[in-house]
């Protein structure tokens, strides 16, 4: 397969200069409009329609159930819109939970989790990408061979690890495992291999070594690739309940899913409070979602191109 | 033709007559690489790497947790695993659960990416709402499709009585629960494709298309012979890790069916947490999670040959 | 970044300390500390969190903390952090009793030798004797139950009158009549589980005369009387007064929705379904053809071995299966008292919930009491029968398929 060379970094930078990014087939599609487009347009949007509606049915019912009574889910359970209305879910959960604690353990987790992956990914994508030394490849499919196992089954000696550390219940313990993720040095190396070497070279002239090559070049053009990345790493480790049930002991340690299980189980009486744990627990994901959304579509442009 | 095979996805093609770029030769700096790959190596090595190794270990013996000795049992977990059919069921399951929903979503993905292509506040808005599956957590989204799919209060059940059917038990039909969480499982993550797909076709270049349309194609052609092999390598990569994922599913089948009725949705990995958890055989379970690595390593070295995909640059 | 560099700071002072605890059983002078670790999320989870506090206010000297984890969490982590020295000094492991032989298996549990009636001992004697059977391995007691629950009989005060009945049935004869009554217009007669719940099939089996396993842990569903007892109720079934395929929440929802007119379940269910609107009522389980018999369920409450504080652990136990302690948890909780000489107090009987429920004590039996490997045999052999014969196939063979896999799994010749 090619060796690539010129690629999307290079490209925008082109288009810039040549007065906007390319687009689509779209653009010319206007200009040619035959009949056929027009209805086949119509039922694209149709089919967007219905899929749109199936994906987020189940959210207006998760939000809604969230303000009803336990008789009035019972009652039209498979009603979107509550009869009868309460705030009695939400206002369980702040008063049974020690709220901001937990919330505050969630972005403890994730926030500081998340910068650190970013960090140490992109080191390492950046010498799977730009370095040659010896064992390259064999480091490339470790990383790639450990995402193959499922987590359950490393838990126990990990958590036998962390106790012979003395790491057990602590932030360090809770993080530094998660600390590099092995999707994100693929899907960054992937990125950083698609930006074209005369960037780095251009600086190696200046006199630059590889630590700033790295901060100077690299990582800036790479921001819509740590965007994304860093969007996907806090939604799973905000999203995460077992890992800090299982690395932590006290309730002063507890992350949001955990705390949020004290009202699910086997009998549940209330449904509200655990519908209305869900839609909070969501805002924060939704809101770096909307956030990032221009850096998704610019930045995993990027990716996997090579 | 050089240009189309030639180029990565969302590369342009070199304008014609400049040559292409010496390829520079990175000095063998063998130990800088070391310092900047370390701190994710070095971590990956204890917390993951040798657990996994560990793993292994644990699955030649007889396996107690906490058992100051361990009886060693060779292979014979393994060749219980290979005889016992409730392992080749749910070797079934999970080949079906993967390739069903990888196709699925691949499909769904491309198309919805393909329809949101051009930038607008309406685009972006249904571009959320396929996305909003995704940010949920896993727990919810059991809880509220176990509603919604309830044959007797569900609101699935009250379309499909207004329509004159009976209820079905999606969830209870051994036949039907299967189908249904490969839905469930598509309907959550194909945002997740569809972002990444999307941000490929954003990277085809117009001028592609403009030259394929003056040589005469159109339509489904112009999908062919310009945008699919541009974003092959985008296509590779979310294969590959939709593949992985989806051999390794578990939490979502976990919280909608526990691998129930009958087995009916029982997944390498939800046998491998009831072995491992439920009947405290850990030594088994850790033979299950090792088979799978297999499987999926063979996989992925298989999809990367198809793919023609190689990593050495 | 101020407050992560706190919170990181925070965590390695903790770390320091916690990793300086470890090693030495601090001589304090506060109330010895101890951590405790249960499963009872939802609606249970009250009942046992005012326990413990009035354990903390009525004893100076040892302080427990109640962490509360869904079941399945607990399942992962418990084992290993028992292993290593690590997690809480004392624990429910499981809501199956049958748990507490894997955890001996490792040496997990601490031996309760602090028999006897007066204080700070376990009276075994009046406590559930067949939770005490359960928890006894070898002679020696190594949990207590942390609650002792039966199941009665739900019903749907109001569908009943619609449908003309006065009385819940009061012998199993009635029960299936009035089931095949109640069935109409979309509402089942009754509500079964046959997955992820605690088991109602065996109280249908014992009401006809019918059982899973003999003493010896051997199959007997293939005796005559087995394959009757299945056959009865799977033609019920297929007549239609059941669902087929349920879980247990999914058919707690169904008598929630008002869908169903009975239930088999126990203390646990009552608030959720009078918070659900239901006209509820509380009735003993139809007598048998053998005479009066209900599921009972326990959940075993240990002590680590590796506990620095034996001692306290297993005050900790005898004072949570005593007089005032259990009578409080009932009357809170709906759940019997897991003592059986309670019967007489006042209030307790004057408690109409938790009445029905200890009323069915004496005649509740376990669900695969002692048999070896039973949570395979559940998964592997029981649960797959009920959901095959409800689905049609033959009961008489399925009958055979499930003994030869639990005779397999319990060792049985």
């Amino acid at each position: 397969m090619t060796t690539s060379t010129e690629s999307s970094g290079a490209a925008i930078i082109r288009d810039a200069r040549a007065g906007g990014p390319a687009r689509g087939p779209a653009r010319t599609t206007r200009r040619m409009r035959r009949p056929g487009a027009v209805a086949r347009r119509t039922i694209a949007w149709i089919l967007l329609a219905i899929g749109a509606v199936v994906a987020i049915v189940p959210f207006v019912w998760m939000v809604s159930g969230s303000f009803r009574t336990e008789a009035d889910l019972y009652s039209a359970p498979a009603s979107l819109f509550p009869g009868e209305w309460t705030l009695g879910g939400y206002l369980r959960i702040w008063s049974e939970l020690p709220f901001l604690r937990v919330v505050a353990n969630s972005f403890i987790f994730a926030g500081v989790t998340t910068l650190l992956c970013l960090l140490f990914d992109s080191l390492c994508a950046y010498a799977l990408a730009r370095l040659e030394f010896r064992g390259r490849r064999l480091a490339f499919w470790l990383v790639i061979a450990t995402l193959m196992v499922p987590s359950q089954v490393t838990l126990i000696p990990v958590f036998v690890e962390l106790f012979h550390f003395g790491w057990l219940n602590t932030y360090q313990g809770l993080i530094i495992p998660r600390a590099t993720s092995a999707f994100g040095i693929f899907m960054l190396r992937q990125f950083f291999l698609s930006i074209p070497r005369e960037l780095d070279e251009a600086a190696r002239i200046d006199g630059a070594g590889h630590l700033r090559i790295y901060a100077q070049v690299i990582l800036p053009l790479a921001k819509p690739a740590l965007a994304t990345l860093a969007v996907l790493h806090f939604m799973n480790l905000w999203n995460d309940l077992l890992w800090p049930l299982a690395m932590t002991s006290t309730t002063e340690m507890r992350t949001l899913p955990a705390a949020l299980t004290l009202f699910g189980g086997q009998h549940v009486n209330d449904h509200a409070v655990l519908l209305a744990g869900a839609t909070i627990s969501l805002l924060p994901l939704a809101l770096a979602f909307f956030l990032a959304q221009r850096y998704f579509v610019q930045g995993v442009a990027q990716t996997g191109l090579k | 033709m050089t240009q189309t095979t030639a180029l990565p996805a969302g590369g342009a093609a070199r304008p014609a007559g400049r040559e292409a770029p010496r390829r520079s030769r990175t000095v063998r700096r063998g130990w800088q690489a070391w310092l900047f790959a370390g701190p994710s190596l070095a971590i990956i090595l204890v917390f993951i790497a040798f657990p996994i190794v560990q793993s292994f270990w644990f699955s030649l013996h007889d396996w107690k947790i906490g058992a100051t000795e361990q009886k060693w049992l060779g292979l014979a977990n393994y060749e219980r695993l290979f005889g016992d059919p409730l392992f080749w069921n749910a070797f079934r399951v999970t080949l079906v659960f993967a390739v069903v929903s990888v196709v699925l979503q691949l499909v769904l993905g491309y198309a919805a990416a393909s329809a949101l292509q051009r930038e607008g506040l309406l685009t972006r808005m249904v571009r959320s709402v396929f996305f909003f599956p995704t940010i949920v957590a896993l727990a919810t989204i059991g809880l509220v499709w176990r509603f919604l799919l309830d044959p007797s209060i569900g609101l699935v059940a009250g379309i499909t009585t207004s329509f004159g059917l009976p209820a079905i038990g999606w969830l209870q039909d051994p036949a039907l629960a299967l189908p249904t969480v490969i839905f469930v499982s598509v309907w959550k993550n194909v945002g997740f494709t569809m972002v990444i797909l999307l941000a490929g076709l954003k990277g085809v270049p117009a001028h592609l298309y403009e030259a394929a349309r003056l040589d005469g194609a159109r339509g489904l052609q112009l999908t062919r012979y310009v945008t699919l092999p541009s974003i092959r390598p985008t296509l590779l990569f979310t294969t590959m890790i939709l593949t992985i994922n989806s051999f390794q599913v578990f939490d979502l089948v976990y919280v909608m069916t526990k691998g129930g009725p009958l087995f009916s949705t029982d997944t390498l990995v939800t046998m491998m947490f009831r072995e491992g958890f439920e009947n405290f055989d850990f030594g088994y379970a850790s033979a299950i999670a090792w088979v799978l690595f297999a499987v999926i390593m063979v996989l992925s070295a298989i999809q990367l040959r198809v793919f023609r995909y190689d990593d050495v640059d | 970044m101020r407050k992560i560099t706190t919170a990181a700071a925070a965590g390695i002072i903790a770390a320091v300390a916690l990793s300086g605890c470890s090693a030495t059983a601090p001589e304090s002078d506060g109330p010895v500390e101890l951590t405790m670790l249960a499963g009872f999320t939802g609606g249970d989870r009250a009942a046992y969190e005012g326990l413990v506090d009035t354990f903390n206010t009525t004893h100076d000297d040892i302080h427990v903390t109640l962490e509360i984890q869904p079941w399945d969490s607990i399942a992962q982590t418990l084992p290993a952090a028992w292993a290593t020295g690590q997690g809480p000094d004392i624990a429910a492991p499981n809501f199956d009793p049958n748990v507490v032989a894997n955890y001996l298996e490792t040496n997990s549990l601490l031996a309760l030798d602090n028999l006897g009636s007066g204080d700070g001992q376990i009276d075994a004697d009046v406590l559930f004797p067949a939770a005490v059977d359960a928890f006894t391995v070898d002679g020696s007691l190594y949990a207590v139950p942390a609650n002792v629950a039966t199941l009665q009989l739900y019903y749907n005060k109001a569908l009943f009158e619609a449908a003309g009945i006065a009385e819940p049935p009061a012998t199993v004869e009635e029960f299936q009549q009035d089931a095949v009554k109640l069935t109409a217009d979309g509402v089942y007669g009754l509500s079964l589980a046959e997955r992820e719940t605690i088991q109602m099939w065996p109280i249908l089996q014992w009401l006809e005369g019918g059982d899973i396993v003999d003493a010896t842990s051997c199959s007997v569903l293939d005796t005559p009387e087995g394959i009757e007892s299945l056959t009865v109720w799977t033609d019920l079934v297929k007549q239609g007064i059941a669902p087929v395929g349920l879980t247990g929440a999914e058919s707690d929802s169904l008598f929630s929705a008002g869908q169903a007119a009975m239930q088999l379940n126990g203390p646990w269910a009552a608030a959720g379904y009078k918070d659900a609107g239901i006209d509820l009522g509380v009735a003993p389980v139809p007598t048998g053809v053998d005479g009066d018999v209900t599921l009972g369920s326990t959940v075993p409450l240990a002590a680590s071995a590796k506990t620095a504080h034996p001692a306290e652990a297993k005050e900790f136990l005898a004072w949570w299966t005593g007089k005032e302690a259990q009578k409080q948890f009932a009357l809170a909780s709906g759940f019997p008292p897991v003592r059986t000489d309670l019967a007489d107090d006042p209030e307790l009987s004057a408690d109409p919930v938790v009445a029905a429920f200890a009323a069915a004590l004496p005649s509740a039996r376990l669900y695969l009491p002692g048999v070896p490997e039973a949570t395979k045999v559940d998964s592997e052999g029981y649960v797959p029968l009920i959901g095959e014969i409800t689905r049609g196939a033959d009961v008489a063979s399925a009958a055979a398929k499930a003994s030869a896999t639990i005779n397999g799994l319990t060792g049985c010749k």
